[in-house]
């Protein structure tokens, strides 16, 4: 008995040992690999490209947004369309989109990936394959575009220090300047959430008088967030005053619950994102007009955005070598938005192709509402 | 549910002495009962004020209802020494189902009752096919059910599609589960029918009776004419039934419909379980000891929560307690080889 369970164990280590050792030494040859082809930019003939949106799933209707995006895009551009939806995991992501890559077409991607983390086999696979990448949202930090070469064309995100701050500011204006609020953030290692979570903090040092209660994640996700803040309801009963999420199915969670607790009335929202049922809630003042803070951006307009970037620079329209380092690491301007303002930011919903006309028109850093405003990476407030 | 044989239950409560040939409730289950009220008794020195409220006592009950209700399936697939991994994605599909057929603000399709017959018909339809696929094709339970849940979760993305979040919009309906009768939340009043119903099942029927006989023994059962393939299907498909009937509930409380609306009742719903004392290879166990064991992981989730512990820690903690929980249960057999299937 002793002795099949020594040996068990022996073999377990050694079966580690080795997963461990194959697993170094297919990540050395990809990163050698990687960096020995693809110098120079060459322009690729429009017929030998095909357009590759990758998003985390398709559940969320930010990515189906995005997914909305980039069909508008290709059919504008007259190019053909994959999408790759990697059901929430790095693993699916990275082998469908080496799978694609090993088709032979030309590949122009936009991925919004599913962890920093996956940046680099991403990109490295696809400089391997000559294509073209643009990133969205998410990247390790010291991983900059002009440092691994051209077929990286740019990293995009929209700032998450500011959406917290307008949002932050938004609810404590919207209970008085004075009370407890709650907040929900995403998924906790996520640097979206973190950051946000920072404007929020740095916003509320000019409202003195209003207190984060606690913070609980709710990894984006509203039945998640309908429990947590169930919990929170339990806890602190009528000391809540206000919830702040991360994003806005966590917010529509945490509205149901709050519903639940007979509490809508008395109870202010504040979140990122205004989806499609927000603005509905927005517009009927929902509780005593519940929600009070928003920010405007789009999931179309970021895919759109970060495909046609890396469309251009495979087609040779945009020379990377001459791009500025503000167009490789961008910031682009996310809006806030109250119910007073609300009605300029509906007028894109309605009409997506349109916008990615302009889009076409006015190139990726100049089309309005989200045009490029600063270079990344982040800075959090006080750091 | 005609198939299942039911007896007429018996006048008294199920906890009445059955007659000899029946096993008698042994006195275990009492260390759980005391791990509740530890628990309870120290959240509520921790928590003055919040923990022992009505208003909490309510969010534990609404919030133990789903792992309730799936419980009962879990517990049966479980008695017979298989396992049920499909929970979530059986949820997914079901409720959305369920959403899409009510009055949403998708679609113009409003069923009522009908929505709801549907809904658990999938649940069934997935457990059966569960069912079929372990008994015909001989693949064992645990992968089969990994399986389903991922096509349960890929139909439920489907049926969420593209387009905006469907959600209800019948207040009535979405109120429903939160609302109460007697002080109690509904959604825990139909988790209490449920169990009582799985007890009395599990106890007095055929169906429960053979659960029991396929997990001590699956071979000694088949010697003895108990037509292990056909109840493992029945098993399979009430399971299926559960999970969807909670999908509905999950639905209902979030008021909109949503692919992984089971997120986390899987794990919640084996600890309890295991917790609650049913052997994971099959034989021993029951219904209302999984809902102690619901219940025990609920007031804990809820007390860490009002405590103020950190939500890392947390799940740290639920994963201790299932793992330590595991461990004492099989404390007398870790001599023996046993093989856990």
């Amino acid at each position: 008995m002793s002795f099949t369970t020594t040996s068990r164990v022996r073999r377990l280590i050694a079966g580690a040992l080795a997963a461990t050792v194959v697993g170094t030494l297919a990540t050395a040859c990809s990163t050698t690999s990687g960096s020995s082809t693809g110098a120079a930019q060459e322009a690729i003939p429009k017929e030998d490209i095909v357009l590759v949106a990758s998003v985390i799933n398709l559940t969320n209707p930010y990515m189906a947004s995005m997914v909305e995006g980039a069909k508008a895009l290709s059919a504008e551009l007259d190019v053909p369309l994959k999408i790759v939806n990697s059901n929430g995991s790095s693993q699916t992501e990275i082998s469908q989109i080496q799978a694609i890559l090993a088709e032979g077409k030309k590949v122009v991607l936009m991925v919004n990936t599913v962890a920093s983390s996956d940046a680099p086999p991403i990109v490295n696979a696809v400089k391997a394959a000559g294509g073209y990448v643009t990133i969205w949202w998410n990247k390790p930090d010291d991983f900059e575009p002009w440092t691994v070469g051209d077929n990286f064309v740019a990293f995009q995100k929209h700032p998450g220090v500011e959406s917290g701050r307008c949002t932050g500011d938004a609810l404590a204006d919207g209970i008085g300047d004075e009370g407890n609020i709650i907040a929900l953030p995403g998924v906790q290692d996520s640097t979206t959430s973190q950051t946000r979570v920072a404007g929020l903090e740095d916003a509320l040092k000019d409202h003195p008088n209003v207190k984060l209660l606690e913070q609980r994640p709710a990894n984006w996700d509203q039945q998640i967030a309908f429990k947590e803040t169930q919990s929170l309801l339990a806890k602190y009963g009528d000391e809540i005053d206000g919830v702040w999420a991360a994003d806005d199915a966590m917010m529509l969670g945490a509205i149901e619950a709050v519903k639940k607790a007979g509490r809508i009335d008395d109870v202010k929202f504040a979140s990122d994102g205004l989806y499609p049922p927000t603005i509905e809630m927005m517009k009927s003042g929902m509780g005593d007009d519940a929600i009070v803070g928003e920010t405007f951006h789009r999931g179309y307009m970021a895919a759109a955005t970060g495909l046609y970037t890396s469309y251009l620079a495979a087609t040779g329209e945009l020379k990377v070598a001459d791009m500025t380092k503000e167009q490789r690491n961008s910031l682009f301007k996310i809006s806030c938005v109250t119910p007073e303002n609300l009605d300029e930011f509906t007028k894109y919903d309605t009409d997506v192709e349109g916008w990615v006309k302009q889009l076409v028109e006015n190139g990726p850093f100049d089309t309005e509402p989200a045009t490029l405003i600063g270079q990344g990476p982040e800075k959090l407030p006080g750091s | 549910m005609s198939d299942l044989k039911a007896r007429p239950a018996p006048d008294a409560a199920p906890a009445a002495p059955a007659s000899a040939s029946r096993p008698r409730p042994r006195i275990r289950g009492v260390g759980e009962v005391a791990a509740l009220v530890v628990l309870v008794v120290v959240f509520a020195v921790l928590n003055p004020g919040t923990f022992l409220t009505l208003d909490n006592l309510r969010t534990v009950l609404d919030q133990a209802a789903l792992p309730l209700v799936i419980g009962v399936g879990a517990t049966l697939v479980i008695l017979m020494g298989s396992i049920d991994l499909s929970v979530e994605g059986v949820m997914g599909a079901a409720g959305m189902t369920f959403v899409l057929l009510s009055a949403n603000d998708r679609n113009g399709l409003d069923l009522g009752l009908g929505a709801f017959v549907v809904a658990v018909a999938v649940g069934l339809a997935l457990g059966l096919l569960t069912g079929l696929i372990h008994t015909l094709l001989k693949v064992p339970s645990f992968i089969v059910t990994l399986g389903v849940w991922y096509v349960g979760l890929g139909i439920a993305t489907l049926l969420f599609g593209q387009a905006a979040i469907p959600f209800l919009t019948s207040d009535g309906l979405t109120s429903w589960p939160s609302d109460t009768t007697l002080g109690l939340p509904h959604s825990f009043l139909l988790a209490f029918v449920v169990v009582a119903l799985g007890a009395l099942v599990s106890r007095f029927t055929r169906l429960g009776r053979y659960a029991f006989a396929i997990g001590a023994d699956e071979q000694i059962a088949q010697d003895n004419g108990v037509p292990v393939g056909r109840y493992k299907l029945y098993v399979f498909a009430l399971a299926g039934g559960c999970s969807a009937l909670a999908g509905i509930v999950g639905s209902l409380q979030l008021g909109a419909g949503a692919a992984n609306v089971g997120i986390g009742n899987l794990f919640l719903t084996i600890a309890a379980v295991v917790i609650g004392g049913t052997a994971l290879g099959g034989g021993k166990g029951g219904v209302l000891r999984t809902a102690l064991g619901v219940v025990l992981l609920t007031v804990l989730n809820n007390g860490l929560i009002l405590s103020g512990v950190s939500p890392n820690i947390q799940s740290a903690v639920s994963g201790v307690v299932l793992i330590v929980a595991i461990a004492a249960a099989g404390w007398a057999y870790r001599g023996r080889l046993r093989i856990a299937k």
